[in-house]
């Protein structure tokens, strides 16, 4: 207990120590500087008002109260709310709006980061924790930067100066004994701040847990309905719903005690000072001015108080966030240019794999055992085989999405880490299986590889790619919207839209992984067509299910468990009479079995 | 839907009583709480009462004395009864804060007690009713909005008790409260410092207006940035290939400005609203101070009260800004109100009939007579559809995507009502079979196997408690389940993550065999799966079917040459219509679409899978 308390102590300050978060103390030091100045200032005028308030009493008392004295103080309280209304406008703008422009920059850095990490990065990472990072963490550090900054300032200025106020102006003995139940509130905060959190953290689980639950039931739920689970699933459902229930009432309840017990203490000072403070003012060592000064600067004094713990909860949150966003902005980057890799223009199309083997990283079965082919400039690659057998393992690993051993690969000729990797990338244009489009407009889309194309070239890839006809037809042509902001698209169409937005590259190597599935067998067969005619003395490797697309493909590798099965064109495979003249008859039945039904 | 969300849209009465109902059970709860509130307020306006007593009898009384010069010793004994009383009323206030604490936390947490109550009956009865909808409800209906009718909708509703009709009542309480107690004491004094509450009402409402609005921008703001991360890192491969890291880079930056911007917006709202109320402080203040110090001087009211003057005004503040969110709350409650209630008032479409007979088993008789289906309008998916099935039968459907297959089996297990024609079990019209006897009976295999997060039992018995370990192994085992399972880390305990995403399509096909015969049915039904199954499991599940469907009415979507031969009836849709009927060999020799079909695959040479 004692350890893990130092441990805390000393997380507590890394938020201001690590090298990352001095970056950013230095980068907006003035603005904090002067808005922590107008902070003090106005919380030091701020404490005058209740000697305004005592003095004008005790005036009023000894028979002083005249117009010139009412004026004078009248005067003094109207530059107070002027400087102070000024004042706090002002010092929100420096810090608030400094640790918004922190937490900026800490967003900006993180996503920047995260464009250099490989796809190993996010198969570990999942979108939803990265979002968690960039939404939670990065607000629990700003918090830090923004409110612990303000609440801190606060107490000190606030805090020192009323209670020097009270000490000189009034009286020591009975500052003292007013203030010791006040540091009750700040121990309160403090120790009872990291329980409410914890329940905090348990009741937010809780409400995750209840949603999980309903998303999965109804997901399932015609399995429910089909097994008569209904009623069963009820109870279920109950356990979950009370979980939640408790949870939140378990937190309610500390609230419930935490606020009222801290306006209680306070409530104590006060008492303590109506006693004490009375007792003295009878004997004469305070005058009532004094008294009634004395009770406003009590009150002003609880705020400062409770901020105490608050500022030891939010710094211990944000440096355990802080650590977290440490992590991924350290996380290094594993697929970068190796230090032989010089930049020779962009390197031919020509593709060979020298006894290719490849694990996954964390895996112990190689997806690709013994992969060897030579594939001239100009020539076009067919590959089939079952899912999983290691296609798009294969594509990935020319374009460095995961790294391959040396001397495995050549592109151009040239070993592939020799290639810095944005050469490699512009060598090749890919299609990706998943048909990956952003909800940006469909030009946007296409020229994503290249903004720097022109409306022309963006139609002359969209004729190429057949889907031409299709974008004209939406009411915004090429401006369309695609994703959830605007239309959906159909499987075919965003198909051909990433076909068109690899072509308009002209890339020396084109990359098709399983790109036509979608797309009926006239449309592909007239892509195909298109690629043949603008394609011609580049590379093409088509990754396809459907024998179709690739029967025309110079050289056809059938690849089963990570090795290659077979080879060759498409007549010589079918005469091996294996695995792809298998294929090929299913698929030519199927094929009949449609046309047979469409009568 | 027709929920819209407008600023000003008047809070149906209809919807609040309806809200209101759920808090009935509560009623006197509530009456507690508010009969808390009320002491609660009455005792917080004691304390300036005892100080202004503590000033005006006490601390007030200095002056005559202290210019006689008397020793500290017999002024102590002259003014004994003082310090005496002063004592006393700081116990007095001492007594008071203690108590406000007991009955505050008493409030609040029989508040939030009810209040999670409400929420709890709100979204059983949500749930509950979901579960009674029928299938066709959740294909229109995205499961993310339901689950949000679930979990947020009913917090936001429930906001109506906890803060709107508690912290209304309070802050009436208390501002009625303050300003008699103020008036009380002095009426024009009360009434030049109340002339700061309509400034202070006036302010707070536009700040509250205005922040609204720019809150909901900064959320707009958040969800787009938010979208825009959530699929570059799903889309980064591609961002990568394309090398489109810079221009990307620059769009993130924007939405990131964009985003502070709106927060810089909110701030400098905040920034300009706070430092109101507290110049309206100070104003209040100058005018205690000018104008009360006249009436102390004047010998119309005492410092003490002044003292008490300036406690209660800090206490205006709070109140109002309390009632202009609660406009807020209720116009966000009402609107999830009628989210939720529109769902709860959504008819499940398929109810057991009042005069549905119960039936323990069937012998499984199938008959479908003159069936007109369409899930949509007048689209019909079944036209005039008719057919038997013997008890023990086993009929096959062939027949393209979209022949109405899948829809045959939908309608015997009544996910779906027909239009027109019967279909009877047993000789009775499914209508008039208890929904949970029909299903129980019959025995659906789905062609995609939904997997519950859980454990392998917990998957095979889905909540069923009557079904024991044992039967769950025997029901593994007989369907050649049993030795993959055991394989598995923990074996029958074996965590199921993500709906099973690290099961085989083989092994989620076995899995629900097993599950279907731990229920035992009468009836089987079964969508051949056409995933890519390896050899060997393929096997398993050929004899695993083959076990099943024996002494067992069986309805199958056949996919495979195997399943369709060993079929007692063959049945060959087509649009919607049944086009041949009959055995393999029938049909065959009668050389019709079968035949076809089946010459096509015959000279391709493909061997049936064994």
């Amino acid at each position: 207990m004692q350890r893990q308390q130092k441990k805390k102590r000393e997380n507590i300050f890394r938020i201001f120590t690590s090298p990352y978060a001095r970056q950013f103390i230095k980068k907006y030091k003035w603005n904090y500087l002067i808005g922590i100045a107008i902070l003090i200032v106005i919380d030091v005028l701020q404490t005058d008002v209740p000697l305004i308030v005592g003095d004008t009493i005790d005036a009023m008392e000894r028979g002083l109260f005249t117009a010139a004295l009412v004026r004078a103080q009248l005067i003094h309280l109207g530059i107070i709310a002027v400087i102070v209304f000024l004042g706090r406008i002002f010092w929100r703008w420096f810090v608030f709006g400094s640790a918004r422009k922190i937490e900026r920059d800490m967003r900006n850095d993180l996503y920047s980061h995260l464009q250099t990490l490989s796809a190993s990065f996010f198969q570990e990472h999942k979108a939803g924790e990265i979002m968690a990072y960039m939404s939670s963490d990065i607000e629990a550090v700003r918090m830090v930067f923004a409110v612990t900054v303000m609440m801190g300032m606060d107490t000190l200025a606030i805090g020192v100066s009323t209670l020097y106020k009270m000490m000189t102006r009034i009286d020591v003995r009975l500052s003292i004994v007013a203030f010791i139940p006040l540091i009750l509130v700040a121990l309160t905060t403090t120790l009872l701040g990291g329980e409410m959190h914890r329940r905090f953290t348990r009741k937010q689980e809780a409400f995750a847990n209840l949603a999980d639950f309903v998303q999965e039931k109804l997901g399932g739920i015609k399995v429910i309905k089909a097994f008569v689970q209904e009623k069963r699933e009820w109870e279920n459902f109950d356990c979950s719903n009370r979980a939640a229930q408790d949870a939140n009432i378990k937190m309610a309840r500390m609230a419930a005690f935490m606020f009222p017990f801290m306006r209680m203490v306070a409530g104590f000072s006060m008492a303590l000072a109506i006693a004490y403070g009375g007792y003295i003012a009878i004997l004469g060592r305070i005058t009532v001015g004094d008294f009634a000064a004395f009770v406003q600067f009590l009150n002003m004094l609880v705020w400062p108080m409770a901020a105490i713990g608050r500022i030891i909860n939010i710094m211990t949150q944000g440096s355990a966030s802080m650590k977290r966003l440490e992590t991924i902005l350290h996380a290094k980057a594993d697929i970068v240019d190796g230090p032989g890799a010089v930049s020779r223009g962009i390197p031919a199309g020509t593709v060979e794999a020298r006894d290719l083997t490849f694990t996954y990283p964390g895996e112990d079965r190689p997806v690709l055992e013994h992969v060897s082919f030579t594939l001239e400039k100009g020539r076009t690659l067919g590959i089939v085989g079952r899912t999983g057998s290691g296609k798009t393992s294969l594509v990935n690993l020319m374009m460095r999405v995961f790294d391959p051993e040396k001397n495995m690969l050549y592109i151009g000729g040239r070993e592939i880490h020799e290639i810095p990797l944005a050469d490699l990338r512009r060598t090749i244009g890919y299609v990706p299986q998943d048909n990956f489009l952003f909800s940006d407009t469909i030009s946007a889309n296409i020229t994503f590889g290249d903004r720097g194309k022109t409306q022309n070239d963006v139609v002359a890839a969209a004729k190429a790619a057949c889907v031409h006809d299709n974008i004209v037809d939406f009411a915004e042509g090429y401006e369309t919207m695609v994703g959830e902001r605007g239309v959906s698209l159909s499987g075919g169409q965003k198909q051909r839209i990433a076909i068109a937005r690899a072509l308009i590259l002209d890339p020396e190597i084109l990359i098709l992984d399983d790109s036509v599935s979608a797309v009926d067998t006239d449309t592909e067969e007239k892509i195909l067509q298109h690629l043949r005619e603008t394609r011609a003395g580049k590379t093409n490797i088509i990754i396809a299910h459907r024998i179709s697309t690739l029967q025309g493909a110079d050289q056809i590798l059938v690849i089963d468990e990570g090795r290659i099965a077979e080879r060759g064109n498409h007549e010589q495979l079918l005469a091996r009479n294996g695995i792809y003249a298998d294929m090929y008859h299913r698929q030519l039945l199927e094929k009949m079995k449609r046309e047979e039904y469409a009568l | 839907m027709s929920v819209k969300r407008q600023d000003n849209a008047t809070v149906n009465r209809h919807t609040v009583r309806r809200i209101l109902r759920y808090g009935k059970p509560f009623l006197w709860w509530f009456v507690l709480v508010l009969a808390l509130v009320l002491i609660i307020v009455r005792l917080e306006l004691l304390q300036p009462a005892i100080l202004e007593r503590a000033t005006d009898d006490f601390v007030g009384k200095y002056v005559d004395v202290s210019a006689e010069g008397i020793s500290l010793a017999a002024l102590k004994q002259m003014r004994a009864e003082d310090l005496r009383g002063v004592i006393l009323l700081g116990v007095q206030y001492f007594v008071v804060s203690a108590v406000i604490m007991l009955l505050t936390y008493l409030q609040v947490s029989i508040l939030a007690t009810v209040g999670q109550k409400i929420i709890y009956n709100m979204r059983t009865d949500i749930f509950r009713h979901l579960t009674r909808l029928h299938v066709g409800f959740f294909n229109d209906n995205p499961i993310g909005r339901l689950v949000t009718r679930v979990t947020n909708d009913c917090e936001t509703v429930n906001e109506m008790f906890t803060s709107v009709i508690v912290n209304t009542v309070s802050s009436v309480f208390v501002l009625v409260g303050v300003m008699v107690s103020m008036l009380q004491r002095h009426v024009q004094l009360s009434l030049s410092i109340f002339t700061v509450i309509p400034f202070i009402a006036v302010f707070t409402f536009i700040f509250t207006k205005v922040t609204r609005k720019l809150y909901r921008a900064i959320r707009a703001r958040i969800s787009e940035l938010n979208a825009f991360v959530s699929e570059h890192v799903s889309g980064m491969k591609v961002v990568q290939i394309f090398t489109a890291e810079k221009p990307t880079m620059e769009a993130f930056e924007n939405q990131s400005e964009e985003l502070r911007k709106a927060h810089i917006r909110q701030l400098m709202c905040h920034a300009a609203y706070s430092p109101t109320s507290y110049l309206l402080n100070l104003v209040s203040i100058g005018i205690l101070l000018a104008y009360g110090g006249n009436l102390v001087v004047t010998g119309v009211i005492t410092a003490g009260t002044l003292v008490a003057f300036q406690r209660y005004m800090t206490r205006f503040f709070d109140p109002i800004q309390e009632l202009a969110e609660n406009f807020n709350v209720v116009q966000s409650a009402a609107a999830a109100a009628e989210r939720v209630f529109w769902l709860l008032d959504t008819v499940p479409a398929i109810q057991d009939d009042p005069e549905a007979v119960s039936m323990d088993s069937f012998r499984g008789h199938i008959q479908f007579k003159n069936v007109w289906f369409a899930y949509r309008d007048e689209e019909w998916v079944l036209r005039d559809v008719s057919f038997e099935v013997l008890p023990g039968q086993r009929a096959a459907f062939v027949g393209a995507t979209g022949a109405g297959k899948t829809t045959i089996q939908n309608l015997i297990c009544r996910y779906y009502d027909i239009q027109k024609g019967q279909i009877l079990i047993d000789g009775v019209d499914v209508r008039r079979i208890r929904l949970e006897d029909l299903r129980r009976n019959i025995g659906q295999m789905l062609q995609d196997v939904f997997l519950f997060t859980g454990n392998i039992k917990d998957n095979i018995r889905l909540s069923e408690q009557d079904i024991t370990d044992e039967d769950i192994v025997a029901a593994a085992k007989y369907v050649n389940a049993d030795p993959f399972i055991s394989r598995l880390e923990g074996g029958y305990d074996h965590r199921v993550i993500e709906r099973g995403a690290a099961f085989s399509a083989g092994q989620r096909q076995l899995l629900s065999f097993a599950r279907t015969l731990a229920f035992k049915p009468s009836v089987l039904i079964l969508d051949e799966a056409t995933a890519n199954i390896d050899t060997e499991t393929e096997a398993l599940i050929q004899d695993a079917l083959g076990k099943l469907m024996e002494g067992r009415t069986t309805i199958i979507v056949a996919h495979r040459l195997s399943t369709i031969q060993n079929a007692d009836k063959i049945i060959v849709m087509h649009k919607g219509e049944i086009r041949e009927e009959g055995t393999h060999q029938e049909l065959l020799a009668k050389g019709g679409m079968y035949y076809k079909l089946y010459m096509l695959q015959y000279e391709h040479g493909i061997e049936p899978v064994a």
